[in-house]
């Protein structure tokens, strides 16, 4: 296990928190909280050794979405396949929230 | 050299010598189970080429385990020609001295140990073949002395009953009966009449009642309730960025989720997109459970298959218009005619691979592990020969070239990371350490880059067959690699320019929603649904057992 | 296409039973309410850790759904989520009680115990057993085994304690998982490779044709809402956990050296006359019975020589007015499985008959005879009968008296001078509400053997015992276990095998103190974390979920 901490500039504020996904073999769950500011990241994951990996999805996804919130992720083995997954449908729950 | 003096028959000379040493142990054809061991080393001698039947489903494994007995100080030296070396004793043979050289197609399960005896020097490799290949050698420069085969079925003429793992029996039968070869049969059951003759019995030489019957594995079943929204995700783009888009007719799946899931998206999915009866009737494929639903809702006309399937008999019994079933009312399988007829038939190969680098060359090779081949690169390549044509052969036709043809579509579908999270896209392939490691004479690649037609990952499809220079090719790839050290060098100019020019399609390219991928498209979700889809016909092996 | 119950996750599933857009979930993910005990331990966690409390309607009426995550850590119980139902169905018990009917569901999908966390899920599973009996004399306490994991461990006991338990084809249930069989009594006990011999033995179809579930609906949602609208309004009751003379005359029929396949077992389930159970109490004899820590703290206590007892394994006798009761090892004991102390089949219903027998004797008297259990008991028995009959049932029926006497105001000591291990614990012991243990090194307390817990969660045993030194709950002496709060008292000076006079004088005092503690004392688990030691270090988070849910509760 290892805790990551990422932080992320970020200009679009959500409205609501947002919880999905589960810690089984292989997945996760993802919580955004909104926020003001930067956007920080707490990682908890099963897999050592992944930081630049987490860094260069998370990179990714900021370009795609830079949503200010605090972020929560409890991983358990997933791949970036299912990271990212997660994290798109983390954004479509977001837009039914809002 | 005058023709008197001349023997032309000293084959037959030689086979029927060893036959007459072994006259005591033989009644008839018939030899006694508990005789096996000295029947073989009468039978063989030192340095003989020997066949041992076993692919990656079915192994003649009391005649394995048999051989692995034999006094090396009386049989030494054989050259062993197998396609799937698959149980222990395949390698225990060499470690003890009875063989010395080994040509090969597939070694999954003993894919390390290969590795380090190779480079222990205790095993000398020929080569490594595909199945194709090796079947074609025994005709033309590995012609063997000896093969060991198994039979489910022998009546007392002889007579071979090999039903719906027929397999590879033939092929490699008839290379030795017809050249003076011995055929060594072993059987699981002694019968008056066999259901069908699969193998005539005056081609046979010597059958030996097994212990126990054959190995036989169900290695292309998928537990529908092991497939990932991933898998999902990238099964819906390949349905509507490549079978829809190059109306595909003939297919052969490998052995994997990614198409197991393909398969159970046709009768949902696929239904939506209102593909039914357009798409893929004709299908060169293992008979996988996956494909209960697909049959029953009427998607498929044809299926031929390379072996049987654990499990699967009484369905396919019950299915002869879409199955391959002899008049007896049981199907009948040929490694040899499949592995033809999925490499020249076929609209597209499906297939999946642990590695791809930068350049888009795969192989299942991986660090201290030589795999080997299997039948994937037949089907996982163009036939240049080839010379009929179909729509989707038609639809990769180069544009500009006048004396141009088509190309059969070969598509490998992988996560951009493994479950292991290694990445699968990579600058090198560790199969280039292996091939120094093994000493092989090429790197061991499974399918090759010229090939290669389309590559598809959650990330989107690179539709390759349109790149018109490496670096456009390299470029493609790197755009659906994903965070990997190869993805990494995609540029967001880049992916707009290959997706503006269609090179590259993302899941909305191609009108798919990453969130909609769920297992509740799933045409099957679990074992016990498939039973239902087969009206109970489909029976799983217990290992699959999730219910009661 | 059918809309799958089965392949949701327990959040979903929760949402999917209730009437839209009713449902409101309790200490739901975002509430910061994580388990403590796993990070500790490298080990993931997750932010409902792995329970999930809904309340809001079925058909109009009032629910309340506690659905475990069995895709998280095998939906094992821990000290949070475990606490998690346990105040959510206390809050329902009060709102019950108040005239103000809702009904609690629970969705199993659980190993039972989660391991990382050993004895707190072994105190949350008792904890959730005491509320479940409480429940049942105002709602049914409907139970769903939709399937994946199954209901297993402690957790199967729990499964035998529900009114009406609903699954489908693809569930199991058991005490033992068949890998802890295998781990535990060998291979040829039972094969846990043999999936069809699991799914025969474990499965709900074996299981509904022999009393362990109720019914078994389509692996669809709008399957399981029906029945178990259908259950409510029915007011169903198996008394699953009230079957001790039906048990104990199948049982008395039984050969345990001889096969018994599932058919069989089918054939003789059906053809069971039950017969009244009465044990006498046990008397003095010449001869000794087998020697264990039990036996000699019952017959000190007792002042009965060489106890016998018409069940050799139980023990039961009044001394100065109070009813003492042991299950003790039998080296000749017809059931191989129980020869070292283990709680077996019969040991359960025959414990449940004796406290059941008690409690019916002084249902009309004021004041209620003391029980005190003496404590020995190394595992429950693992074993291929035990499992195709169902020795959850018999822990449950043990588990349910010995509640229902607490709750009827019997004042309920459990002495432990010997160990005090898994399911066997679970029935005989945990549903005191007052513990007392002997500072006795020699003494076990844990969830499952070092063996075993170590197979299932994939460590090697030198991991394990790493993690037990840093985690009190996963510790197996009872000075670790002091730590969670859960003792009323930890006896020192006194060795386990050394009941001499004054030692047993220290105890017997120490069992007066406890009882004088119990008058006009709630007649729950309550003491466990509201002592100062659960309430400063032991049971924090329990007392924080609590907190929290009785805030939250309210609608």
């Amino acid at each position: 296990m290892e805790k990551l901490h990422f932080t992320f500039k970020a200009t679009q504020p959500i409205t609501h928190p947002v919880h999905i996904g589960v810690v089984a073999s292989g997945d996760l769950e993802v919580i955004m909280r909104p926020t003001t500011g930067d956007s920080e990241l707490d990682i908890v994951t099963g897999s050592d050794g992944f930081h630049d990996v987490w860094q260069h999805v998370l990179e990714r996804f900021f370009d795609r979405y830079p949503i200010q919130a605090k972020f929560e992720i409890n991983d358990f083995g997933a791949t970036p396949g299912v990271v990212n997954l997660r994290l798109t449908q983390a954004m479509e729950a977001l837009k039914d929230a809002q | 050299m005058s023709d008197t003096e001349r023997n032309w028959h000293s084959h037959r000379d030689a086979k029927a010598a060893r036959l007459a040493n072994a006259a005591s142990l033989l009644d008839g054809k018939f030899a006694k189970t508990k005789d096996a061991k000295a029947v073989l080393e009468t039978l063989l001698s030192s340095g003989d080429k020997v066949v041992l039947e076993g692919d990656n489903q079915k192994q003649a494994s009391f005649l394995s385990q048999t051989l692995a007995s034999v006094d090396p100080a009386k049989i030494h030296d054989l050259h062993m020609i197998m396609s799937s070396v698959s149980r222990p004793e395949h390698l225990d043979i060499f470690e003890d001295g009875i063989a010395s050289k080994l040509d090969f197609s597939f070694a999954g399960p003993q894919s390390t140990r290969i590795s380090q005896m190779i480079a222990d020097g205790t095993l000398k490799i020929g080569d490594i073949h595909t199945y194709l290949e090796l079947y074609a050698r025994l005709y033309i420069d590995l012609i063997p002395n000896v093969v060991l085969v198994a039979a489910d079925k022998v009546d007392h003429e002889g007579n071979l009953y090999t039903g719906a793992n027929t397999e590879e029996t033939p092929v490699i039968v008839e290379s030795a009966a017809f050249h003076d070869g011995i055929v060594i049969v072993q059987a699981n059951e002694i019968v008056d009449k066999v259901p069908r003759v699969d193998i005539p019995g005056d081609w046979v030489d010597v059958v030996i009642p097994a212990d126990e019957p054959y190995q036989l594995e169900p290695l292309f079943t998928r537990d529908p309730q092991n497939i990932t929204e991933l898998q999902i995700l990238m099964g819906m783009m390949a349905i509507r960025g490549i079978y829809e888009r190059h109306n595909v007719q003939s297919v052969n799946h490998g052995v994997g989720f990614n198409t197991a899931a393909i398969e159970l998206l046709l009768p949902t999915y696929g239904d939506q997109l209102g593909l039914k009866g357009k798409i893929v009737p004709n299908w060169e494929v293992n008979p996988t459970p996956t494909l209960i639903p697909a049959i029953e809702s009427g998607w498929i006309k044809s299926i031929h298959s390379f072996g049987g399937e654990v499990g699967m008999e009484q369905y396919i019994a019950a299915r002869p218009d879409i199955f391959f079933v002899g008049p007896d009312g049981t199907m009948r399988s040929n490694r040899a005619f499949g592995q033809m007829a999925g490499q020249y038939a076929l609209d597209m190969f499906v297939g999946s691979t642990l590695q791809i680098d930068q350049y888009g060359n795969s192989s299942t090779v991986t660090k201290g592990r030589l795999s080997g081949f299997g039948g994937a690169p037949n089907m996982g390549s163009n036939p240049t020969g080839r010379r009929h044509s179909t729509p989707a052969w038609q639809s990769l036709k180069p544009k500009d070239d006048p004396l141009g043809r088509g190309q059969k579509l070969v598509v490998q579908m992988v996560e951009t990371f493994g479950s292991n999270k290694r990445p699968v896209f990579v600058d090198h392939l560790d199969a280039e350490e292996v091939q120094k490691e093994a000493k092989l004479a090429n790197v061991p690649i499974m399918i090759y880059s010229e090939d290669t037609t389309h590559i598809v990952t959650e990330e989107g499809i690179a539709y390759l067959y349109k790149t018109d220079s490496m670096a456009e090719r390299q470029a493609a790839i790197e755009a659906i690699a994903g965070v990997t050290p190869v993805g990494m060098r995609s540029t967001e100019k880049e992916l707009a320019d290959l997706r503006r020019r269609g090179i590259v399609a993302l899941p909305e390219d191609l009108g798919v929603r990453r969130t909609d991928a769920k297992r509740s498209l799933l045409a099957a979700q679990n074992m016990e649904d498939l039973v239902t889809w087969s009206h109970g016909l489909y029976n799983p092996p217990a290992k699959f057992r999730s219910w009661s | 296409m059918r809309n799958s119950f089965v392949e949701l996750h327990a959040r979903q599933r929760a949402e999917a039973l209730l009437d839209a857009g009713t449902g409101r979930e309790l200490i739901g993910p975002l509430d910061n309410m994580i388990s403590p005990q796993l990070e500790p331990q490298g080990i993931v966690p997750e932010s409902d850790d792995g329970v999930v409390i809904m309340k809001g309607q079925i058909n109009g009426k009032n629910v309340v759904i506690a659905a475990i995550e069995g895709a998280f850590q095998g939906g094992g119980i821990g000290e949070v989520s475990g606490a998690k139902i346990v105040s959510a169905f206390e809050q329902a018990l009060a709102d019950n009680k108040a005239g103000k009917t809702i009904y609690p569901i629970i969705i199993l999908d659980t190993g039972g115990v989660r391991l990382q966390e050993a004895n707190y899920g072994l105190l949350s599973i008792s904890e959730i057993h005491n509320i479940v009996i409480a429940l049942k004399k105002y709602v049914p306490v409907i139970g769903l085994v939709p399937g994946r994991v199954g209901s297993f461990g402690g957790m199967s006991i729990t499964s035998a304690l529900l009114s009406y338990l609903i699954g489908t084809d693809r569930a199991r249930i058991g005490l033992n998982g068949p890998e802890v069989i295998e781990q535990e009594a060998g291979v040829r006990e039972f094969d846990s490779s043999d999936k069809n011999l699991i799914w025969n033995t474990l499965g709900t179809k074996q299981r509904l044709a022999t009393g362990i579930v109720d019914e078994i609906v389509d692996d669809d949602v709008v399957a399981f809402k029906q029945a178990i609208a259908a259950a409510i309004t029915a007011h169903k009751d198996s008394h699953r956990d009230q079957k001790s003379d039906f048990y104990l005359t199948l049982l008395d029929q039984l050969d345990p050296t001889a096969p018994l396949d599932t058919v069989g077992y089918r054939k003789m389930f059906a053809a069971v006359q039950p017969e009244t159970h009465h044990l006498a109490p046990a008397q003095a004899s010449q001869t000794p019975g087998t020697p264990s820590r039990g036996r000699l703290w019952f017959e000190k206590l007792t002042g009965i020589q060489n106890a016998q007892s018409d069940v050799s394994t139980v023990l039961h006798a009044k001394k100065d007015g109070r009813e003492y009761i042991a299950i003790v090892a039998d080296e000749h004991n017809r059931f191989p499985r129980v020869r070292h102390g283990e709680v077996g089949l019969v040991e359960g219903f025959t414990v449940a008959s004796v406290v059941n027998d008690l409690v019916a004797a002084d249902k009309d008297k004021a004041v209620k005879t003391p029980i005190i259990m003496v404590v020995d008991v190394p595992s429950q028995a693992y074993g291929y009968k035990e499992e195709l009959i169902g020795i959850h049932l018999s822990l449950a029926a043990s588990a349910a008296a010995y509640a229902r006497a607490r709750q009827a105001g019997h004042p309920v000591v459990a002495f432990i001078p010997g160990d005090a291990v898994s399911g066997g614990f679970l029935a005989h012991g945990l549903q005191s509400n007052r513990l007392i243990a002997l500072d006795d090194l020699g003494i076990t307390i844990q969830a499952m053997s070092k063996a075993s817990a170590a197979r299932i969660t994939q460590r090697t045993i030198a991991e394990l015992e790493e993690a037990t030194k840093h985690v009190p709950a996963m510790a197996y002496d009872i000075e670790n276990y002091r730590k969670l709060g859960a003792l009323y008292k930890l006896i020192e000076g006194v060795h386990s095998k050394d009941a001499n006079d004054q030692a047993v004088a220290t105890v017997q005092g120490v069992i007066q103190h406890a009882l004088d503690s119990l008058e006009d004392a709630p007649t729950d688990l309550s003491f466990r974390y509201t002592n100062p030691i659960a309430v400063k270090s032991g049971r924090v988070a329990t007392n924080k979920v609590r907190q929290m849910m009785a805030e939250q509760w309210p609608d």
